[in-house]
């Protein structure tokens, strides 16, 4: 038996910088496979990234923990990692638990980009 | 589980025939259904959209509280209550036969991202032990104007 779930990470690359989108809800059973995508950029030497979080309905703790253990990875090494937040539940979370002051958050993947 | 475990938020208040026992097993990915019926009682308590999306990310976190971020080889069981003015939730941990887990006996937040959570979206929560297996509750009033 397979437990169908609703997450979903897509990669690209715009204006030479990696773009992780992501779909569905990321919790204490999708978050491992957004921290191995962020893992494998910067072991692939990507300093900054972007992370889409405009089609993400749900983000939980485990989530935030993931994000902010990739900002630390990517600044430590002079980068960064920018958020796209455009849905206002995903804002609150952010908002909630002050992490909206330790990341750069941005409307869109193209603001994103060109920060 | 014994009617003692789930005697954490007692009040009077919340008719007995409002409730609603969820049993699963302790694993990460099926989370998402203590979450749909998080949603679902709150919906049915008429809750409004926020609220009803604020206790699907509270009880995330208290899954988490007491059952870690690893599966588990125990069960989940949890306790939905609810009112006119409010919800309650309590969650144990129900360990399988033999199974030690003195790392989980002191439930608390996850982490301090947890812990902000909780503080932010309901009135009430707390974490401590029952029997050896761990145990968390949260309490969510309603607000006013919250209605679906």
């Amino acid at each position: 038996m397979t437990t169908e779930v609703n997450f979903a990470v897509t990669e690209s690359e715009a204006d030479g910088t990696p773009v992780l989108a992501v779909q569905g809800e990321v919790d204490v059973s999708t978050a491992p496979e957004l921290r191995e995508r962020l893992l494998a950029l910067a072991e692939a030497g990507r300093t900054v990234a972007v992370v889409d979080l405009s089609e993400v309905s749900f983000v939980d703790s485990t989530a935030l923990g993931v994000l902010v253990s990739g900002v630390k990875r990517l600044r430590s090494s002079g980068g960064d990692l920018r958020l796209v937040v455009t849905q206002p539940r995903i804002s609150k979370v952010f908002e909630i638990t002050g992490l909206d002051d330790v990341f750069r958050i941005f409307a869109s993947a193209e603001e994103a980009v060109q920060a | 589980m014994t009617d003692a475990s789930w005697a954490v938020l007692g009040d009077e208040a919340i008719h007995e025939r409002d409730r609603v026992e969820l049993s699963l097993p302790a694993r990460p990915e099926l989370l998402f259904l203590v979450r749909m019926t998080a949603a679902a009682v709150a919906s049915r308590a008429d809750f409004g959209y926020d609220q009803i999306e604020d206790l699907r990310l509270a009880i995330d976190e208290l899954a988490l509280t007491i059952c870690g971020d690893e599966p588990q080889a125990g069960r989940l069981q949890l306790l939905f209550k609810w009112s006119e003015d409010a919800i309650e939730v309590v969650g144990v941990y129900e360990a399988d036969s033999g199974e030690s887990r003195p790392e989980l006996v002191l439930a608390q937040p996850a982490n301090e991202l947890s812990a902000r959570i909780l503080d932010a979206l309901v009135d009430e929560h707390g974490a401590d032990a029952v029997g050896g297996c761990p145990r968390a509750w949260l309490r969510m009033r309603r607000r006013k104007g919250s209605r679906a």
